[in-house]
């Protein structure tokens, strides 16, 4: 076995083709878990009765096992709960019918969920009460207060946090092989095994996931100049 | 006898301070006036290297540092001549008030811990903070802490003790108790120089006053002829000003 | 798929797993020393701005942040062999824990060296002035002064990289390690009672997780003290509501936001 630089570019081609199936992974996973999150947030910050102790045990479960667990816990537990409400209630939809990635797809929004939880609250609580305090003060309902003022704010001192949130889930997306996902890790295997060049694979591979990430880092860093321009006070 | 010469300082293209000569005599307390941006806290800082002079000369007793090929052990010793209490307090925020006096002691002065912590005690005592030697910065008010800073600066036994803006930071109510401890321990014949806006303390506290403006020393001499005969313009333009305070004295 | 779910199960797969609890908790106090070690060593440019050494510290950190630990596994493990043989030193025969150590401990060691310079950082430049007015050397002001406050700034930080690090050594399966994850899939394909294993499993590395944050959160107090806490005073407000926001950003900002794979 002898290293061969010039495969590197070939399975970079090769790879190429399974990116999108990276980024759909990535792009469901990470909107899904936005929405689940700020609900989350909400219910934690409002402290909701009933659901505030369900949304921490929540946050705390997944915070506290690795990404990993989740997927096979999905990809094994949630088959037997398909079947069994099927067969109770008498449906046609059998768990064989559901596509591979439907599990990635589910298990990567809960786990992103959580962490997107803590995200959007640390951004809800970085906006000063005051803000809420001059909302109400020139006559505005708490949801319009929220909506007008509290979420742009919100938006805006969260958004290294979610562009760190978007690149876990990007990365984490590898996982997907554990459930026969062929994304970029998947492809990038099996063009190490058919041609015996595992490190060239990988090289490419990674700089793939390398390139994307500075993509993300690089498109917050220009939205986040465009959206802090109000932000720019004099604190040195 | 410290003796600074030809003192010039540049940030970019912006001179800070320009060939400034000042003499402060031993037992002295120096007020040096002048409104923002003037370059007067630069000029502190730049004693004790806190700001590094582009160029001139520095001499503390028979002590010199040539501003323009300073080495380290130099600017360290020009350090341990020197103490600062700072606008901001800047105690050491992981330890006690009695630590806080008590480091420069034992870590620069290799004092023995016991004969330290005695030392120690007896400054806060006299900054009369006798009753707070356990409390942590942020246990403390404003005017304490930066009393603890002053005890911190006199546990030194420094040649000169500079002051940048002492008041600035604090509340009013605040302003008059540390005030009173510099006004004390200027009585004792310690060298000071103090960078303030404080108008009344300068009157009866200092025993030379100089008044800074772009970055040169437009003005200098005893309260009495700066405050009240002022010669140059710019003088008089800056006392009227801040009249109101003039009358203002605690 | 599988047998029916059985519950005492769960039970019977945890002395099994926790029986490679061991090889779980060495990788990750490992690759966390030399995380620690390396991140030192990679911040230090950084923060004494050394050119081309600073440089390099930013590629190294952009690349084990930007791929995948996954990636970096199968990386060095199938990489680093061939090219240490080009300058003719074997590791073929090296164990594959090595590989796993040496892997996650660079990786860390990445997000370590944010770590420290941000903590640095985050001393007020104030605290060294007043160290150097007070007559200490650079040494002195940093080892007294600066590197005590930024402990205490790193704590919650270091819990996370701390928790991060754990969960990734869930993946060290895939090279073979029979840690806790591997052993998990074992007992699971052995029994075809996957969901009680990977449950049995989840419970164990959560009641680490949670034991791991908890004694964390004792040292933070513990180095924290001399900060006031629940002072009604109006005036330490803006001390107060930076720390809870420093806490919050902490548990986010070292970049292993939604990570924790």
């Amino acid at each position: 076995m002898k290293l061969d630089p010039s495969f590197i570019w070939t399975a970079f081609v090769q790879l190429l083709g399974a990116v999108p199936t990276t980024l759909y992974i990535t792009v469901v996973s990470v909107l899904v878990g936005f929405i689940i999150g700020t609900a989350v947030a909400l219910i934690r910050i409002y402290k909701v009765p009933v659901l505030y102790p369900i949304a921490v045990a929540y946050v705390t479960f997944i915070r506290g096992t690795p990404m990993l667990t989740h997927l096979l816990l999905i990809y094994f537990g949630l088959p037997v709960l398909i079947d069994g409400l099927s067969a109770y209630f008498g449906w046609s939809f059998r768990s064989v019918n559901m596509p591979m990635i439907g599990f990635a797809y589910i298990s990567f929004s809960i786990t992103a969920g959580a962490y997107m939880s803590e995200v959007v609250r640390s951004g809800l609580l970085a906006v000063d009460r005051g803000q809420i305090e001059a909302a109400h003060s020139v006559g505005m309902t708490t949801p319009q207060a929220l909506r007008r003022i509290v979420f742009p704010q919100a938006l805006a001192a969260s958004l290294p946090n979610l562009s760190n949130s978007v690149i876990g889930m990007l990365h984490g997306s590898t996982l997907a092989f554990t459930v026969s996902v062929v994304d970029i890790n998947a492809k990038a295997e099996i063009v190490a095994s058919t041609n015996w060049k595992f490190f060239e694979a990988y090289v490419a591979a990674a700089l793939i996931f390398w390139g994307l990430t500075v993509l993300i880092e690089r498109l917050t860093a220009v939205i986040e100049k465009r959206i802090n321009l109000y932000n720019r006070g004099g604190v040195v | 006898m410290i003796k600074l010469s030809n003192i010039s300082k540049a940030f970019g293209r912006n001179q800070v301070l320009n060939n400034i000569n000042l003499t402060v005599t031993k037992g002295e307390v120096v007020v040096i006036l002048g409104p923002s941006g003037s370059g007067k806290t630069t000029l502190l800082r730049c004693v004790n290297y806190l700001e590094k002079p582009g160029d001139g000369e520095i001499a503390i007793g028979d002590f010199s540092v040539n501003c323009k090929h300073a080495r380290k052990k130099d600017i360290h010793q020009l350090r341990q001549k020197t103490a600062m209490v700072f606008q901001q307090y800047n105690l050491f925020r992981h330890k006690t008030a009695l630590e806080n006096v008590m480091e420069g002691l034992l870590v620069v002065k290799k004092i023995p811990k016991e004969d330290a912590k005695q030392r120690s005690i007896a400054l806060l005592e006299k900054v009369g903070l006798g009753n707070k030697l356990d409390a942590y910065p942020s246990q403390l008010s404003g005017g304490q802490q930066q009393r603890v800073g002053i005890a911190r600066a006199l546990a030194l036994e420094p040649e000169v003790i500079l002051f940048d803006e002492p008041t600035s930071a604090l509340d009013p109510e605040l302003v008059g108790e540390v005030l009173a401890v510099i006004r004390k321990i200027a009585k004792e014949g310690i060298t000071m120089i103090v960078v303030t806006h404080e108008m009344g303390f300068a009157r009866d506290v200092a025993n030379h006053v100089v008044f800074m403006d772009g970055g040169v020393i437009v003005e200098e001499g005893t309260p009495g002829e700066v405050f009240n005969h002022p010669r140059e313009e710019r003088t008089k333009q800056f006392l009227k000003r801040i009249t109101p305070e003039l009358n203002y004295s605690i | 798929m599988g047998a029916p779910f059985d519950i005492s199960f769960v039970l019977s797969f945890l002395p099994k797993l926790l029986s490679t609890l061991g090889i779980t908790l060495l990788i990750v106090v490992c690759a966390l020393v030399s995380g620690i070690i390396v991140g030192f060593f990679v911040a230090l440019p950084r923060l004494y701005k050394v050119p081309v050494l600073k440089n390099l510290s930013e590629i190294y950190i952009s690349f084990f942040r930007g791929t995948p630990v996954l990636i970096q596994l199968f990386l060095f493990y199938y990489g680093l062999p061939e090219i240490l043989k080009l300058v003719h030193i074997d590791v073929t025969r090296a164990p594959v824990l090595f590989f796993v150590i040496l892997t996650y401990g660079l990786h860390t060691g990445a997000f370590m060296s944010e770590m420290i310079r941000a903590s640095v950082m985050a001393v007020d430049k104030g605290q060294v002035e007043a160290a150097y007015a007070t007559g200490m050397t650079g040494f002195q002001a940093f080892t007294r002064i600066i590197l005590p406050q930024a402990l205490a700034i790193a704590v919650p930080v270091f819990s996370n990289l701390v928790l991060a690090l754990l969960k990734d050594t869930s993946l060290a399966f895939t090279l073979g390690v029979m840690e806790m994850t591997g052993k998990a899939q074992t007992l699971g394909a052995l029994t075809q009672h996957f969901i009680e294993a990977y449950l049995a499993l989840a419970l164990i590395y959560l009641v680490i997780s949670f034991t791991i944050e908890k004694l964390l959160l004792v040292a933070e107090r513990r180095l924290m003290r001399h900060e006031v806490r629940d002072n009604p005073e109006k005036r330490t407000f803006g001390i107060q509501k930076n720390k809870s926001f420093r806490r919050i950003i902490a548990e986010l900002e070292s970049g292993k936001g939604g990570v924790g794979l």
